[in-house]
């Protein structure tokens, strides 16, 4: 996994690739915790991805409440195909905010 | 005058003391050493002839193991009883006989058969603290008088100082020969590992496992491809222990291997060993041993047992003893004449066990013996495992289980039909790190087994969701196994998940709501999900957790 977060117009957007699993969700948790602590924007770019399992959707859905609870937005953007048939399987393509870019999320 | 005399005699006796022990020291030839000793007390007390003769354990016989004089009688024995040199040895005292014809114990005897005239000896004891090794007889001082009281006390001190040192020389050659034969142990130890049968391929329907207890096995097992596509196998045990039941070991092994490829069957191949080692005689030695022949076609197998431990076959229904067979080899002629009788077994999917005593025979903890019953549940404790693997498992269990005191051998035989459809089974560390080569290895193997890619996607999302729950539930990040068994049975993909972690209690993994939007319980979820069917199934023996699920292969 690799994990790479930039600021866009006080947006913080995090680039993440390669597979997702038990060996790296705790990393990722921790980096969206942080921002989230911060109450900052986030918008995670999920294009990269090629493996998520239930251990990194927890960490979004734990980043996903925050935000809620803050009051902050809180955006996957792009996801790749591996990505939204977990999200299916787990019916949370309903729950959180979806876009087809990071420039739509950004937008929007 | 007088005093100096006796003063530059006892120095002199001194230097020849030393000298002798200095000869002991050096010599690695302890005939040659006690020749040459005897030569120097002969020509330093003046006697025309001298002998030296040491007691044999063996026999309770004194022997002339040197000479010196007209005569020879080296090798010359006296039995126990009268003569001058025996009355030495009994009253472990130095003797003297100035003339020989008032002293009742002379025999005359060597002196009738050599022609030597014996007037006068002086024989002094070999012996240290009462252990008595022979004596030193001379005979006739030259120049015609008798021998003196002052030459016996010389000749007492010199044949103790032999004495001490041919002890000292005994103990350093038992010492060379102890150790020789220490290296020799290991040496035969390693050729005898270096004959048993290399690990076999994974594939392989037939392995092996041997542990020895001490340095060389009287264990043994045999696995040989025939020419017409079967296996020979055979284990074996060869009564007692050692560097002789090794020997024969090693023999029985060598005739299995020539046999097997000879004999028709292995009723037959027992009756040709039994009726070869007979024709060597085994002092009392017999052999323990099953033969047996594989068809991997059909999976079948024929067994002949001659007394061994009787093999276990595992089936869907549990184990069952193969039960029938005749007693050891090497016990008596012609007990084989008429055959041996063979059990047919058809293994059906399941697994042949065949075992030495050392497995049934080792202690538990509480000092009771594993046994039968004990034995089974090993062997279903890893029955998930490939089988090398479950066979390592086993053995290295047994160290937890009690101490070794036996060799310990161990023989699998299993129906691998079904594996040769493209069955896999493979063992992995259940760490977060190694999931990837899971994901990789089930994308792979589902794919082989004819899952559409986004299927295949989906077995790897379950395993991975399954590897999951074990590494956190059941082995809680402790170290532990995960066994992953894939398979299609018709248009099933079939995956098995095995770990040997304490049950886990199933309701507590249990899938979530999904109207509680939560992290945690979504693996199971997906899980389910993904697949048409997932089942805790009850563990074997009680131990690890076995998950199965199936989804059908759609076309």
């Amino acid at each position: 996994m690799n994990l790479n977060t930039s600021e866009i117009d006080g947006t913080m957007v995090m680039a993440l690739a390669g597979e997702v699993d038990l060996s790296h969700s705790p990393a990722l948790r921790k980096a969206l915790m942080e921002l989230m602590f911060e109450r900052r924007a986030v918008v995670v770019d999920l294009s990269a991805v090629t493996y998520v399992d239930s251990s990194g959707v927890a960490g979004l859905v734990e980043a996903y409440q925050m935000a809620r609870t803050n009051g902050t937005r809180f955006v996957l953007a792009a996801i790749s195909d591996p990505v939204r048939r977990v999200l299916q399987l787990a019916r949370l393509d309903r729950v959180f905010s979806l876009a087809d870019s990071v420039e739509a999320a950004l937008k929007g | 005058m007088p005093k100096s005399k006796a003063d530059a005699e006892a120095s002199s006796h001194l230097d020849l003391m030393i000298e002798m022990t200095s000869d002991f020291a050096q010599s690695q030839d302890v005939e040659a050493t006690l020749r040459l000793g005897l030569e120097r007390v002969a020509s330093r007390l003046g006697a025309e002839a001298a002998s030296l003769f040491l007691l044999e354990p063996d026999s309770g016989e004194l022997v002339c193991h040197a000479c010196i004089g007209p005569t020879e009688v080296v090798g010359l024995r006296l039995a126990p009883g009268r003569g001058i040199v025996w009355r030495t040895v009994d009253l472990d005292m130095p003797q003297l006989v100035r003339d020989t014809r008032h002293d009742p114990d002379f025999t005359g005897a060597i002196d009738a058969a050599t022609g030597f005239v014996t007037r006068s000896i002086l024989c002094a004891p070999m012996s240290f603290r009462g252990q008595k090794l022979g004596a030193i007889e001379l005979f006739n001082k030259q120049g015609g008088a008798a021998f003196t009281q002052a030459d016996a006390q010389l000749l007492r001190a010199l044949s103790m100082s032999s004495a001490l040192a041919l002890i000292n020389t005994r103990l350093v050659t038992a010492a060379a020969e102890q150790e020789g034969l220490k290296r020799e142990l290991v040496l035969a130890s390693e050729i005898q590992r270096a004959m048993l049968p290399p690990p076999q391929a994974p594939a392989s329907p037939i392995h092996g496992i041997n542990l020895p207890a001490r340095g060389v096995s009287g264990d043994f097992y045999e696995i040989l491809p025939l020419a017409d596509g079967s296996i020979a196998f055979a284990i074996g045990d060869v009564s007692g222990k050692g560097m002789n039941a090794s020997l024969l070991m090693t023999k029985t092994a060598s005739l299995f291997r020539c046999l097997a490829k000879r004999e028709d069957g292995p009723g037959r191949i027992l009756a040709a060993i039994d009726s070869e080692l007979q024709e060597t005689g085994l002092a009392g030695m017999f052999v323990t041993m099953v033969a047996g022949i594989l068809d991997p076609k059909t999976g079948r197998v024929v067994l002949a047992n001659a007394g061994h431990e009787p093999p276990l076959v595992r089936g869907r229904d549990g184990f069952r003893a193969i039960e029938d067979g005749m007693p050891p080899l090497g016990i008596a002629p012609d007990l084989f004449a008429d055959g041996c009788p063979e059990s047919v077994v058809e293994l059906d999917g399941g697994a042949l066990y065949l075992f030495t005593d050392g497995l049934t025979e080792v202690r538990t903890k509480d000092g009771a013996m594993l046994g039968s019953d004990g034995a089974k549940s090993l062997l279903d404790a890893f029955a998930a495992m490939p089988a090398a693997e479950r066979l390592a498992a086993v053995v290295r269990s047994l160290d937890g289980v009690g101490s070794l005191r036996d060799d310990v051998t161990l023989l699998v035989v299993e129906d691998r039909r079904l594996a040769a459809k493209g069955a896999f089974e493979r063992s992995y560390a259940a760490r977060p790190e190694t999931l990837g080569e899971i994901r990789a290895t089930v994308a792979r193997v589902a794919g082989e087994l004819g899952c559409p890619a986004d299927m295949a996607q989906d077995m790897v999302l379950a395993v991975d969701e399954a590897c999951q729950n074990i590494i956190r539930h059941a082995y809680k990040g402790g170290e532990g196994d995960i066994v992953l068994h894939l398979d299609r049975e018709d248009d099933l993909l079939v995956i098995r998940l095995m770990d040997f972690a304490p049950p886990v209690e199933v309701a507590k993994i249990k899938p979530r709501s999904l109207d509680e939007v939560r992290p945690g319980g979504l693996g199971t979820h997906l899980m389910r999900s993904v697949m048409d069917q997932v089942d805790f199934l009850a563990p074997p023996a009680g131990i690890g957790n076995l998950l199965q699920m199936v989804k059908r292969i759609s076309p």
